[in-house]
């Protein structure tokens, strides 16, 4: 498999457009620059079902089994990848724009849709399947089979854990701890 | 955390069905793992054939790993097993919590209804004293009303007899020619006048009625 080329065909052209990989002076362009590379990875982010991705661009999942996507940020294709410093101006633009969240040191949670429409289609599927009112654990929200043909299935357990929290504010959901964990939400 | 302000009780019920779907969530976890666990040893074996197809049968590595794969699917059978019991029972338990809600429900209307019916108990009593109520009303309805009718048709009378004497008086009187400078004719004023006292004397009973009825009054009230 030639992976940069699923990358470079993945995104839009603008992924092969070398300048882009250079962190660029002018204040404006670098502006624009980080709002492209963050859409960049909003893209990257979807069209692989990347929930987490790690400091260096690579796609994080909770399986063993390491990815086999390269990073992002390298384009072996033209040649070019962004310089460490440059790569950490991105992540903090993109926690910035709240469409990242930082999960731990050096791995990002991806927003590709924002806390709260994830929390309403949570909301969505319960109403749809009749699961108000009811105990479910985070992993059968995540990883049941009932949720193979929603957009959260597969969703990394922090990011579901964080939309559950805003269904609690909203007073529509409370979670069911064990052990010190949260295991279950209660959804009215 | 969130979860501290929000109004939304959590029941011991609610805490079992976790722990009873947080097993069914390890068994489902287990299937899985055993599932690709199959698949990849299968992969192995087909490899370990094709790599040696006149050995291979013979190889105990090939043999040892077909058992492992029987083992494993055995286990994976026993998982299934669990998973559906674990299943009914989840489900019994949702189900026992929709008929706890049902009796309560039910406990709750009959309380309702033996408060209501509590309510109609002083009914036969009132029922009694409205009957009663009723005669009485009716006995003074009939003392009213046959004491009221002769009254009134005394007033009748009366009205009557006014209004006779009202128009059959102006009819008489006020048409007679004037007699001024008439020659008198003596039979015919002497008629006239008979009839002028016969009136008189019919007041003079209407009156003397009237007192009577004054008289009697008092009694009835």
């Amino acid at each position: 498999m030639t992976e940069p080329q699923t990358i470079t065909a993945q995104l839009p052209p603008i992924y092969s457009f070398p300048p882009l990989y250079t962190c660029q002076p002018n204040a404006l362009i670098r502006q624009q620059q980080l709002d492209t590379w963050c859409e960049l990875i909003l893209e990257f982010a979807k069209t692989n079902k990347a929930w987490c991705m790690s400091q260096e661009g690579t796609i994080v999942t909770n399986s063993e089994q390491a990815s086999s996507i390269p990073s992002i940020f390298v384009n072996e294709q033209i040649q070019r990848s962004a310089a460490a410093p440059f790569i950490e101006e991105i992540w903090s633009k993109m926690l910035q724009s709240e469409k990242a969240i930082r999960s731990s040191k050096s791995t990002y949670i991806i927003l590709w849709k924002s806390l709260d429409s994830w929390s309403s289609l949570i909301l969505q599927w319960c109403e749809s399947s009749g699961k108000l009112n009811q105990v479910i654990t985070l992993y059968e929200l995540t990883e049941g089979d009932e949720t193979l043909d929603w957009e959260f299935h597969g969703m990394d357990i922090e990011l579901c854990e964080k939309c559950l929290l805003k269904l609690c504010d909203r007073g529509r959901a409370t979670m069911l701890k064990d052990q010190g964990k949260v295991m279950g939400v209660k959804i009215v | 955390m969130g979860q501290k302000g929000s109004k939304i009780e959590v029941t011991k019920a609610d805490k079992a069905v976790l722990q009873l779907k947080i097993s069914k969530d390890d068994l489902h976890r287990y299937t899985r793992r055993t599932e690709l666990l199959i698949n990849n040893e299968r992969q192995q074996l087909r490899h370990l054939l094709k790599e040696d197809p006149k050995n291979g049968k013979k190889n105990p590595r090939v043999r040892l790993i077909l058992k492992r794969i029987h083992y494993q699917s055995h286990l994976l059978d026993q998982a299934a097993d669990q998973l559906i019991n674990l299943e009914n029972m989840v489900a019994t338990v949702e189900f026992k919590l929709i008929e706890q809600q049902f009796i309560a429900g039910l406990k709750q209307g009959n309380d309702v209804l033996t408060k209501l019916n509590k309510e109609f108990a002083g009914a036969e009593d009132l029922l009694d004293d409205v009957q009663e109520q009723i005669a009485y009303q009716e006995e003074i309805d009939q003392i009213l009303s046959t004491s009221v009718v002769g009254g009134f048709e005394d007033e009748l009378d009366r009205e009557l007899q006014q209004l006779d004497q009202e128009v059959n008086g102006s009819q008489n009187l006020p048409e007679l020619p004037s007699t001024e400078g008439l020659p008198a004719i003596q039979d015919s004023k002497q008629g006239s006048e008979s009839v002028k006292q016969g009136e008189i004397g019919e007041e003079a009973k209407q009156e003397k009625a009237e007192e009577e009825e004054r008289r009697t009054e008092p009694l009835l009230a």
